[in-house]
């Protein structure tokens, strides 16, 4: 039976099932599939052709990259927008015409050759831009009618200029360096294309026109109404892409010299299937360059090695239809179907043994009794759920809400009350800092301070991220409770990385050590994690020796102390193990006791399902979470601690009315105020051989 | 084209049908009602153009009103009319067949290899006619059962279609009619009643869909599902057998069309595929006024839009204009109609539909 | 030491050989060093061969024919298909420059697209033949036809017909292919050199049609309109002026449009030599065209010269096929020549 436990308990240490979630929790897992596809495909032809991957092969690709690349980038500009742009072929025709005219039959400088080619491209990037952006029209069929447009005027002035284009040669040292020259190897023309990729990349991911775009693209009736320019950001799109068409151009111009009847000819179709490939989604919103030049060089890796395979034209085209079909199938399907596969891998429980607890009624401090059924209610009905109650020093109350705000209620009736700050996050731990500024845990958002006039200021909302985690832990998901040491700096616990303020119960599911100890130094102004695999770690309450702190874990049902400071600083060791609940907020009391409220008290159904692993995932893939199984919230109890970790009185609510489910205390003054995150009211009650004018500021930072 | 679930407001085509028919019966009353009617949509507007560039023609080219330029008017164009039938209907049920072509070439020119090989024409034509309809069938379960847009669907299917047929059914592009069936090139140049056969043809081909929309389960369900094809699949309409049905339609459609197109030009050439045919018949159906949103649209927008283009090139031919500048009035004057459309039915930010292209 | 011992060979092989013919008196002939060297030479050589497209006629012909001679002497021979595009094909060339064959037989699109890419080829010791259609860069060695003079046929025949005092009109229209593709480009020099000595003909229309027939019907099926009375029309290539030929039927002017194209003799064209859609149609004989090329391709390998060297063209031989001469002899199948 041990041993098997132990199996179990090594396979769930080794095996991180965790993971694939995570995985697929990334934005960049969209873009793996064609990565890989893209790395399969090139071992492939490594295999096939020798010498595959040879500089001068490399150089070529890079070559034809760069042109082609380009048109891909275009075209994801524009069906980021939310649109498509079928004139690309045609207007590279133009651009290659007007770039070649302006080099080799009117012998212009190449700058000016440069601007007369950008302009053509400015040109007719601008029509489909005002006509779909500014007149509405639909940008399938504009693009198509451009499409047929440009071809027509190219097939017009081609056939006048053909002979004189190819009857002489610019003598440019410049344009020949565009078109073969290389450094160490690189082809110039590729060098030019890397540098507007990354430029676009920045613009596109990192700036305020990029994000405009994909949030018209994304959602444009949301974005106009959100009061982004849709009609100019949108017009903006199709120009971007005739700049870049015609860059295009002046490369291919640079490179060939010269230009056929068919130049550009079903380009916009190898270009679609190239971005698609990459998985940029057709509909707007998703994709990047990335995908654009993975989908580019795969489509051209592809046609190429084939071509070279000695493979007819006819099979080229036949793979390639296919290909298509199953990067479009995939991406549908995988658009589709990512969130349900998120949702039934995300859950990942593990092993946790608690050892069995005897019956509470058998236990002299324990016993059920009703201390707390004569609590007074304060603000009934006025706040939802006060995660955290504290008093400052003149008596007043605070408590954070789920709608956002640090409540104020005035003593010492505290019949009246006021916002006192409106953070925009449900503030859950409090605490007061010497100078009188409130610090707090916001769930999602970080750790804030309100200074006495409420003004409120970000303390923290980042900590260093850990090397290999998948999951960007680098910013606060759920920031539990927290307390200031004397020298100032903040220890705060983050409940879990892996689920948000939201979803906090289902974090119970796992019993991993999803949370961390953050400590933020206010004089170097950073942040970092102290103590990591923490089972929920939840209430945090300074020491008195003013080294070490206690921390609770919530899942774990234990409470633990930290030395972070001192001889024996680094030092965790159990301070109370195998609670009879789960305990969450820890504060100071009088007489040198501490107050551990218990969020709920634990059943044995729900232990033996800590000890059962599979049997949560099953629960968590096969049902509703709705009727999922979750550890006991509902009923829970205020215990009184002392110094040395024993049990010396408990506080229950025998009839459940008033405050069945405890998550924070704070004794002021003789009383003792009681808080709920699932409340709707804060409770006080008198307390027996308590130390009536004791204040937790006092205990703290002394007298005034 | 896209899987947009809001059904569509913003009135693209939808009240042109209705309020056309209605001005017509009271066109003799107030002229001007119906100047505003017609004006009111695109299909107005391309007819309206129509009619003017008509009698612009025949008052000023001599030779634009005898009968026999206007036969051969109507004849140019009735192969792309035809074409432009099939891919009407797929349009109305907010498809899009892009691979109309390589289907037709294709299953076209294998009859022609298998004859050549051995086989009986009139054997033939019934293998490359079932392979066109299995061609369509599989574009269809691929955009029902797969939910591929439809756009890529039948764009990667035309290349695969075309790549099948070059590398496994024939060789050469170029695929005369097999000598000794001279009744095949005969049925496409002969003439009815003085009509050419082509022309019969795609007048016949224009009832026979009419009423299927019209009078037909089929039609009406197309119709449903193109204007809101999520509540016609709420409401019970079997929307994915409709689509495959769709699809083989109008793969039946161009493949009738590749017959009659190889009987008159006694060939077929598969490099057809690469040209821009596809773009024209795209042309056809949207200058006639039906949305490639789906959901309206009738049979007389699809002939409406197969006559424009047949009067422009047919008076620009008189006119000597180059084929090359041709193409260009064709482009221009299209985008005109859209653009007089979209100012006369603005879209709203706030209905227009997501991914709508 | 060595010298010696072979003398001795030599001598013994030399008794031997005398004794063994004497004695036989049977003619066994003698070894020919040069055959086998012309096989050991070609053997595992690489030649690779670049098209416009393969799947019509002109190109499956000669490749055809390259293939059996390649078969026959051992050595490669290999097709990148660009399937029409000058994109794909100068990519395709890009990466042969790279791969370093022995030869390439190089179909240019047009006379500038490859130009640059085959002077680099060869510069980098690759032998390079162009075959039927130029391009700017005079290479190791050209076969096919010589597009000035089929121009020049096709314009006699056509003043021929539409000359003045022939009791026609004197309009001719003239289909193109690519306006840069050496066809077209000498092609049209051969025409206008025998037109500009008849002024009366009128040339009513030229343009481009891409190779496409159905291109060629529209814009045949406009100038008919346009010109009622047209005389003649000399077309570029026989697989674009099907439809010519056609658009000239369905007008039902077959009798009155005399039409004139060229193209490689395939029986496909023949046939509609037979059924007057053509009324003249100027071959250059791909079977033939084939023959010549491998001979190059055999000549080239052997060749000791580095590539760029010397420049060799040969212009093939054309046949003028009418309805009157139209047999087996003149046309091929590529079933025949396989």
């Amino acid at each position: 039976m041990a041993a098997k436990d132990e199996l179990l308990a090594l396979r769930y240490r080794l095996i991180p099932d965790r993971l694939l979630g995570e995985l697929l929790t990334k934005s960049w897992i969209d873009n793996v599939i064609p990565a890989l596809a893209l790395a399969v495909t090139v071992i492939i032809m490594t295999i096939l052709i020798p010498g595959y991957l040879s500089a001068g092969n490399m150089a070529d690709l890079g070559r034809q990259v760069s042109e082609m690349g380009l048109i891909a980038l275009a075209m994801t500009v524009v069906i980021l927008s939310g649109g498509i742009d079928l004139s690309v072929g045609s207007m590279f025709a133009l651009c290659v015409l007007t770039a070649l005219t302006c080099m080799n039959v009117a012998g212009l400088p190449i700058g000016v050759s440069l601007a007369a080619t950008l302009a053509a491209g400015l040109l007719c990037g601008l029509l489909n831009g005002v006509l779909i952006g500014y007149l509405r029209l639909r940008a399938f069929i504009t693009t198509l009618v451009t499409l047929v447009i440009f071809r027509a005027l190219y097939d017009i002035i081609f056939p006048r200029l053909a002979s004189a284009i190819v009857g002489s040669f610019p003598t440019s040292a410049l344009w020949d360096l565009i078109g073969f020259g290389d450094f160490f190897g690189v082809p110039v023309s590729f060098l030019i294309f890397a540098v507007i990729a990354i430029v676009l990349h920045i613009g596109l991911s990192r700036l305020r026109p990029g994000w405009r775009l994909r949030a018209v693209g994304g959602a444009r009736r949301s974005a106009y109404n959100a009061g982004i320019n849709v009609k100019f950001t949108v017009c903006m799109a199709y120009v971007v892409s005739g700049l870049l068409t015609a860059t295009a151009a002046f490369l291919f111009s640079a490179r060939l010299g010269s230009t056929g009847a068919d130049t550009g000819v079903g380009l916009e179709i190898t270009v679609l299937t190239a971005v698609v490939l990459g998985g940029v989604s057709l509909g707007g919103g998703r994709g990047s360059v990335g995908n654009a030049i993975i989908g580019t060089v795969l489509v051209l890796i592809l046609s190429n090695s084939l071509i070279r395979l000695s493979m007819p034209g006819s099979v080229n085209q036949l793979i390639l239809g296919l290909v298509l079909v199953a990067a479009v199938l995939f991406d549908r399907k995988w658009i589709k179907n990512r969130s349900k596969i998120l949702s039934k891998v995300y859950v990942s429980p593990t092993y946790l043994p608690l050892r069995d607890r005897p019956d509470p009624g058998d236990d002299d401090y324990l016993a059920v009794n009703d201390k707390l059924g004569g609590v007074e209610l304060i603000g009934l009905g006025a706040v939802e759920g006060p995660e955290d109650v504290i008093l400052d020093r003149d008596g007043n109350l605070y408590t954070g809400t789920r709608h956002g705000n640090i409540v104020r209620f005035f003593g010492p009736d505290f019949k009246r009350h006021e916002v006192f700050a409106r953070i925009g996050g449900h503030p859950l731990g409090l605490a007061f800092s010497p100078d009188g500024d409130l610090l707090t845990c916001v769930g999602g958002m970080g750790v804030y301070r309100v200074t006495p006039q409420g003004v409120v200021e970000k303390v923290t909302d980042e900590t260093n991220r850990s090397l290999l985690s998948i999951i960007d832990d680098s910013r606060l998901r759920l920031p539990d409770d927290l307390d200031i040491a004397p020298d100032g700096r903040v220890f705060f616990s983050e409940a879990t990385i892996r689920y948000d303020m939201s979803e906090w119960a289902v974090d119970a599911l796992e019993g991993r050590g999803n949370g961390r100890l953050i400590c933020y130094n206010p004089h170097t102004g950073t942040t970092r994690t102290v103590l990591r695999n923490l089972i929920f770690p939840n209430g945090i309450t300074m020491c008195r020796d003013g080294q070490s702190l206690l921390f609770a874990e919530t899942w774990a049902c234990r409470i633990s102390r930290y030395w972070f400071d001192g001889p024996s600083k680094g030092r965790v060791e159990i301070f109370m193990d195998n609670l009879p609940g789960y305990p969450d907020n820890i504060n100071r009391g009088s007489n040198g006791a501490y107050w551990v409220a218990l969020l709920g008290m634990r059943t044995k159904t729900f232990d033996l399902a800590m000890r059962k692993p599979a049997f949560r995932r099953r629960m968590a893939k096969r049902i509703a979470s709705d009727e999922w199984m979750f550890p006991n919230i509902n009923r829970g109890c205020v215990l009184q601690v002392s110094e040395a970790g024993e049990l010396m009185d408990s506080y229950w609510d025998k009839a459940g009315e008033n405050h069945p489910s405890i998550t924070s205390t704070c004794e002021h003054r003789g009383w003792l105020y009681l808080g709920g995150v699932s409340n709707n009211r804060i409770g006080r009650v008198r307390i027996e051989n308590s130390v009536p004018d004791w204040t937790i500021h006092q205990d703290y930072w002394g007298e005034r | 084209m896209s899987g947009s679930i809001v059904p569509e407001k913003s009135s693209q085509n939808f009240p042109a049908g209705e309020t056309i028919e209605v001005s017509t019966a009271k066109a003799n009353r107030d002229g001007a009602w119906l100047f505003a009617n017609l004006a009111k949509s695109q299909e107005g507007v391309v007819l309206m153009l129509a009619v003017l560039a008509f009698f612009g023609f025949s008052l000023f080219l001599p030779s634009f009103l005898s009968p026999g330029n206007l036969l051969a008017l109507v004849r140019s164009v009735s192969i792309l009319g035809i074409l432009a039938l099939g891919m009407a209907i797929v349009v109305i049920g907010r498809g899009i067949d892009v691979s109309m072509i390589a289907t037709m070439v294709v299953s076209v020119a294998w009859a022609f290899v298998l004859t050549r090989g051995g086989l009986d024409l009139e054997l033939a034509l019934v293998v490359g006619g079932l392979f066109a309809l299995a061609t369509g069938m599989a574009i269809g379960i691929l955009i029902a059962f797969g939910e591929v847009p439809p756009i890529f669907a039948t764009l990667a299917a035309g290349s695969i279609i075309y790549g099948l047929g070059r590398t496994f059914f024939f060789k050469l592009e170029m695929q005369n009619i097999p000598p000794g069936y001279e009744w095949f090139s005969f049925f496409g140049r002969a003439q009815i009643f003085g009509i050419p056969v082509t022309v019969v043809t795609f007048g016949v081909l224009c009832v026979v869909v009419h009423l299927i929309l019209s009078r037909t389960r089929f039609g009406w369900l197309t119709y449903a599902m193109g204007n809101n094809p999520e509540a016609s699949r709420i409401t019970g309409v079997p929307v994915r057998p409709m689509i495959v049905a769709h699809y083989a339609v109008s793969a039946i459609v161009a493949y009738g069309a590749g017959l009659i197109l190889a009987s008159s030009t006694s060939a077929i050439n598969a490099r057809l595929f690469n040209s821009t045919m596809i773009y024209d018949i795209l042309l056809v159906v949207v200058l006639g006024g039906i949305g490639l949103s789906g959901g309206h649209g009738k049979v007389r927008n699809v002939i409406l839009g197969t006559i424009f283009v047949g009067i422009l090139l047919n008076g620009m031919t008189i006119l000597n204009i180059d084929y090359t500048v041709q193409n260009l009035v064709k482009g221009v004057v299209l985008l005109l109609a859209i653009v007089i459309d979209s100012l006369i039915n603005p879209r709203d930010e706030q209905t227009s539909q997501q991914g709508d292209l | 030491m060595k010298l010696g011992h072979l003398g001795i060979s030599a001598m013994a092989a030399l008794v031997a050989t005398v004794t063994a013919t004497a004695t036989l008196a049977q003619n066994k002939g003698l070894e020919n060093p040069r055959s086998t060297s012309f096989h050991e030479t070609l053997e595992g050589k690489k030649v690779v061969f670049l098209p416009l497209s393969m799947g019509f006629d002109l190109t499956e012909g000669w490749a055809a024919r390259m293939r059996a001679q390649a078969d026959r002497l051992n050595y490669d021979f290999q097709i990148r298909d660009p399937a029409w595009s000058t994109d794909a094909g100068t990519r395709a060339l890009q990466s042969l420059i790279g791969e370093a064959p022995d030869l390439i037989v190089a179909h240019n699109p047009d006379i500038q697209s490859y130009a640059r890419l085959l002077a680099q080829a060869q510069a980098k010791g690759i032998k390079v033949v162009q075959i039927n259609l130029e391009s700017n860069t005079q290479t190791d060695s050209y076969v096919g036809a010589d597009w000035t003079e089929i121009g020049k046929q096709a314009a006699e025949a056509v003043v021929e017909r539409c000359g003045e005092g022939k009791g026609s009109s004197n309009k001719v229209a003239i289909d193109t292919g690519v306006p840069t593709a050496a066809s077209d480009v000498f092609q049209l020099d051969g025409i206008y050199k025998v037109l500009d000595q008849h002024p009366e003909i009128e040339v009513v229309s030229q343009q481009a049609t891409e190779y496409n027939p159905e291109k060629a019907r529209s814009i045949m099926e406009t100038v008919l309109q346009q010109h009622p009375d047209l005389c003649g029309a000399i077309g570029i290539w026989d697989n674009q002026d099907t439809g010519t030929a056609s658009a000239i039927e369905q007008a039902g002017k077959g009798d009155q449009v005399f039409l004139v194209t060229s193209g490689g003799g395939n029986r496909v064209g023949c046939e509609n030599v037979e059924n007057g859609m053509f009324d003249l149609y100027i071959s250059y004989n791909v079977p033939l065209q084939g023959d010549i090329l491998n001979a190059e391709i055999a000549r080239l390998l052997l060749s000791e010269t580095k590539a760029g060297e010397n420049k060799a063209l040969y212009f093939n031989p054309l046949t003028q096929i009418t309805k009157d001469n139209v047999n087996q002899r003149n046309c091929w199948t590529l079933d025949e020549i396989r």
